[in-house]
């Protein structure tokens, strides 16, 4: 039965994420026009963005090719359907409203018809004409619907009932009824989110649909190594979906979110200095804290809350206040990851700043002399120590005698049971990678290779990189930088975790311990994984498609 | 927002590095996945320490070892055990190159479609190209004596026979540390002093650089003194008297080849034993042979005469000496060895594996006529029965308590086409002791094989 449930597995697992990675990258947003802006003897430009940079670089949305303009100038943004607030950010020759100066960095709220002269340009804002929206409004409905979400809901409902079905077979009575009601409860939870969504409108469920075909895998992972943790394991997913939708939820009204985070600046810096205070040791690092029964992770929360600080709207991004408050608390962070021996997690936390900060300032030689600094850093830090070092000194001869059962010991095996798994893999619970310690977290890609197969675990890294292809590309829709910079933002994060995780596990880099965003075995780390989701989903501009943005009226009957 | 736009394709650069590592990763599982899987450390298939699937027989299916979820299973018969030991391998992985390591992933079924995944979980059968019974006659043969006796078709590449001695039983289990070194493998990577065999390299060089080799005479008085200086005779068993070049292969002419050595100089004998591959290693079936070392000086004639037949400080390894043979039955070139019997239609048509030109065809041709000459003016012809064989023997001063004997040479039989190679460790005479072993197991060896 094994024999043929294991064809099963890949084919009904490349239909899954193909059809969704398909559709996820051919599914293109027009960007919605939020006003026209008109410059005397210039034309008139549609705004697409709630956030626009005017001036004369070649850079800036809304670009007025004139000596007399500066290279940046304003920094117009959308404040409701009728008003817009325009800043000065330090022009040269100044901005004039309606014949008064503007000072420089500060907020002035305009109208439609309001006279802007910049670099002695008239322009001025106009809102889009009923008839202008109703074009947009049938240009966007021209865009290529997302993919309906039956077809693969039935196909993962299928592999979660075989995937059963294969534990049973391979595993017996080590099969509670606690994991067969996980899996179902899973399918349930996973229909029902479908169902509820696509009632009130909502098109786009890929991202959902990959998140929930790895956390599928997840399960079989979970009951793999241990069936006694399944029960747990669902429970996280389904904070971790809660958490989900009431982030996405929140995440549509840009105002609200921007006032949360202090409050999450403050969390975030208690939970680690928490962690600092009371963690405890797990394989080296000490990145646990027990609370009554309950382990957890911080650090994987913080993550969450690490993204979010780091975003900004576009006038954010022109106040160095802002930029410093996050660098500081970058440092902070990484500071703690380091006391507590975590190096897995601050590379990716040091990871994500790099790309966050240059997503802000665009100054790369601001980002190589950090990235410089904190790799002598680094290299300081593996001299004291010793076993980091014992691991890059492992890496590229993990099969090395003297090596192979050392410091090699984790990867040797990931690879060489990872490859018994072949193409078609010996079948859930059929693996024998789960005698070895934090198979199911650092290892799991070998976990999955061995039991699934080389293709369905290719097939899970590909879904990563298919999100991130995703944030990168709803940016030309963006509304706010904000949005774009979260999905960014988290892309980076899911991609270098998934980086140090394979690659970790198959000597492409030295193992650093850290999970596989959905997949590896974990609570924290799969709420977090779900959580992240939130910001692709706010980046989601196809029409209708996302929960995390509010529906687009609907112009005419 | 424009300036985002393009700042994010630093995120794109990220996901191609993901890609990147996963198409190294696809490469190497390609690659090295037989590999990976048949390591020791998948527990999948190693129970104990112990492979628990498989089978490896020999080229007539007689079974050698059974790999079982219960522990290794070999042959009932004790002597095929202690003969095939080194081809076979043994649980621990105490001998480097036998099939048991060499060939785990084959042994158990590894394809890249379905890993380990074995349906009948019997692992697959491993024909090795050896053939048993000869082995377990070069083993009589070899009679308690350390030695080694290899045998490969010349045509085909196929090693019919490889026993190394000292062994043991695999069955008994392996014994902790052996001063013997019975987990040596004398054939693939011993080096050993060649003695007079190495006169074929000579005699090699000879026919390639001296045109006028056939006006060759030596006057042999049985010291052959050279020069003034004391240790500086090459002494030989017999007077052989006035000999030709021809006649100084047959009879082994110590002092004839220190001249000849001499005249063809240091520089032109490293070059003809660096071309007929006895200064490298060979690598087969992911096997590496030892590699030969010479030292041919060039402002020393007295080392340089010394070298010249095999002595001073030349080491030559078993399994390339047993190759050059072939390639002179071949008419120059070298066919590689393999210890697998190939059960790919594909290998089939594309042949065996050349090592390429290690003689000029005429080269080769003459070598081939002096080295039957050896045999029927010097080792006797009805010493062979049935065989149709060239070969020259060697006796190697090595210090010990006797000499090294040695008989290295070929068959030339459409049906049987062997070279081989002989050695017994302080044996005696390599005429009298090694050339006796290679009859007897050459015999068995065609008996067994033709018209197969």
């Amino acid at each position: 039965m094994t024999t043929v449930f294991r064809w099963l597995f890949v084919v009904l697992a490349a239909y899954i994420l193909l059809i969704a990675i398909v559709s996820l990258l051919t599914s293109r947003a027009t960007p919605e026009i939020w006003g026209y802006f008109m410059v005397e003897d210039g034309g008139n430009f549609p705004i697409t963005h709630w956030e626009n940079v005017i001036g004369r670089s070649k850079s800036t949305d809304l670009n007025i090719p004139l000596v007399t303009v500066s290279n940046n100038q304003a920094i117009l943004s959308r404040y409701d359907a009728e008003h817009w607030v325009l800043k000065d950010i330090g022009s040269e020759n100044g901005t004039f409203v309606n014949g008064q100066q503007l000072d420089a960095n500060k907020r002035y709220m305009i109208g439609s018809g309001d006279e802007i002269v910049m670099g002695g340009v008239y322009s001025t804002v106009a809102p889009p004409s009923i008839e202008e929206s109703k074009n947009n409004e049938v240009m966007r409905r021209m865009d290529k619907e997302p993919v309906a979400p039956w077809k693969i809901l039935l196909a993962i409902t299928a592999f979660q009932a075989m995937t059963v079905v294969q534990l049973l077979l391979s595993m017996g009575e080590e099969i509670t009824v606690g994991v067969v009601a996980s899996f179902m409860i899973l399918t349930a939870v996973m229909w029902a989110y479908v169902s509820f969504f696509k009632a009130r409108g909502r098109k786009g469920f890929e991202m959902e649909m990959i998140a929930f075909f790895m956390s599928t895998i997840n399960l079989a992972v979970t009951t793999s190594f241990n069936p006694t943790d399944t029960v747990k394991e669902l429970i996280a997913l389904l904070i971790g979906v809660a958490l989900m939708i009431f982030m996405c939820v929140y995440l549509r009204d840009l105002d609200r979110t921007r006032k949360l985070r202090p409050a999450l600046l403050v969390l975030a810096i208690a939970a680690l200095f928490v962690n600092l205070a009371f963690g405890r040791a797990e394989f080296g690092a000490t990145n646990w804290i027990r609370i009554g029964s309950m382990q957890m992770q911080p650090s994987e929360i913080v993550k969450v809350a690490f993204i979010v600080l780091g975003a900004g709207t576009l006038e954010e991004l022109y106040d160095r206040r802002n930029t410093i408050m996050y660098a500081l608390f970058s440092l902070y962070c990484l500071g703690c990851l380091a006391l507590m021996n975590d190096f897995g997690t601050a590379l990716i936390f040091f990871t994500t700043y790099l790309v966050v900060s240059f997503l802000r300032s665009g100054d790369f030689s601001k980002m190589v002399l950090t990235g410089v600094g904190a790799a002598a850093m680094g290299l300081m830090a593996l001299k004291f120590r010793p076993h980091i070092a014992s691991r890059f000194a492992a890496w590229g001869h993990v099969w090395d005698a003297g090596i192979v059962d050392d410091a090699g010991y984790q990867q040797t095996r990931a690879m060489s049971m990872g490859a018994g798994g072949g193409l078609l893999g010996l079948g859930a619970g059929n693996g024998s990678l789960k005698d070895v310690v934090a198979s199911n977290t650092d290892l799991v890609f070998g976990f999955v290779t061995e039991d699934w197969g080389y293709i369905i675990a290719v097939l899970l890294v590909l879904c990563i990189i298919t999100l991130s292809l995703f944030a990168v590309m709803s940016i030309v829709a963006g509304r706010s930088t904000f949005y774009t910079i979260c999905a960014c933002g988290a892309a980076t994060m899911f991609m270098v975790q998934t980086m140090l995780n394979v690659f970790g596990s198959i000597d492409l880099f030295p193992l650093t311990g850290v999970t596989f965003p959905f997949v590896s075995t974990g609570g924290t780390s799969m709420v977090a994984s779900w959580a992240m989701l939130a910001y692709f989903k706010a980046a989601d501009m196809r029409r209708n498609a996302s929960l995390a943005v509010n529906r687009e009226e609907v112009w005419y009957a | 927002m424009r300036k985002q736009e393009r700042r994010a394709l630093i995120c794109l650069a990220l996901a191609m590095v993901l890609f990147a590592g996963l198409c190294v990763f696809t490469y190497r599982f390609v690659k090295d996945g037989s590999r990976w899987a048949g390591h020791y450390g998948n527990t999948q298939i190693y129970v104990d320490g112990s492979i628990n699937r498989g089978t490896v027989t020999d080229r007539h299916d007689e079974m050698l070892l059974n790999c079982t979820s219960d522990g290794l299973e070999y042959s009932d018969d004790w002597t095929t055990r202690v003969s095939t030991v080194h081809a076979v391998g043994d649980g621990k992985g105490n001998i480097a190159a036998g099939a048991i390591n060499m060939f785990a992933g084959q042994l158990i079924g590894y394809d890249i479609l379905n890993g380990t995944y074995d349906t009948s979980a019997h692992g697959k059968t491993i024909q090795l190209t050896i053939d048993a019974k000869a082995n377990r006659t070069a083993y009589n043969a070899l009679d308690g004596r350390t030695g080694t006796v290899g045998i490969y078709n010349w045509k085909t590449g196929e090693i019919m026979c490889m026993v190394s001695t000292p062994s043991f039983d695999p069955a008994e289990g392996a014994p902790e540390d052996s001063e013997e070194s019975i987990y040596f493998n004398n054939f693939l990577s011993g080096a050993m002093t060649p003695g007079s065999i190495f006169k074929l390299v000579t005699a090699a060089a000879v026919i390639d650089n001296m045109p006028d080799r056939d006006k060759f005479s030596f006057e042999c008085d049985g010291v052959n003194q050279y020069g003034d200086n004391e240790g500086t005779e090459f002494r030989d068993i017999d007077e052989h008297g006035e000999v030709d070049f021809r006649q100084a292969l047959a009879v082994s002419c110590n002092g004839a080849f220190g001249e000849l050595s001499r005249e063809l100089g240091g520089r032109t004998l490293k070059k003809t034993t660096d071309k007929v591959g006895l200064s490298k290693s060979l690598e087969f079936d992911g096997i590496e042979t030892a590699a030969g070392s010479f030292k041919f000086p060039t402002d020393d004639d007295i080392r340089l005469s010394w070298a010249g037949i095999g002595q001073g400080q030349d080491l030559v390894n078993p399994c390339t000496m047993m190759v050059y043979m072939g390639a002179i039955a071949n008419g120059g070139e070298a066919v590689k060895p393999t210890l697998i019997k190939s059960t790919s239609f594909i290998d089939e048509i594309r042949g065996p594996k050349t090592l390429g030109e290690y003689l000029e065809v005429s080269t080769a041709a003459e070598l081939k006529d002096m080295m039957k000459n050896n045999v029927v003016e010097n080792y006797g012809e009805d010493n062979f029965p049935g065989l149709d064989i060239y070969a020259k023997s060697g006796t190697a001063e090595t210090g010990g308590e006797d000499s090294d004997a040695w008989f290295v040479g070929f068959t030339d039989d459409e049906e049987a086409p062997y070279a081989f190679v002989v050695w017994v460790k302080e044996g005696g005479s390599g005429a009298s002791v090694a050339a006796p072993i290679a009859s007897r197991v050459l015999q068995a060896l065609q008996a067994n094989n033709y018209y197969e």
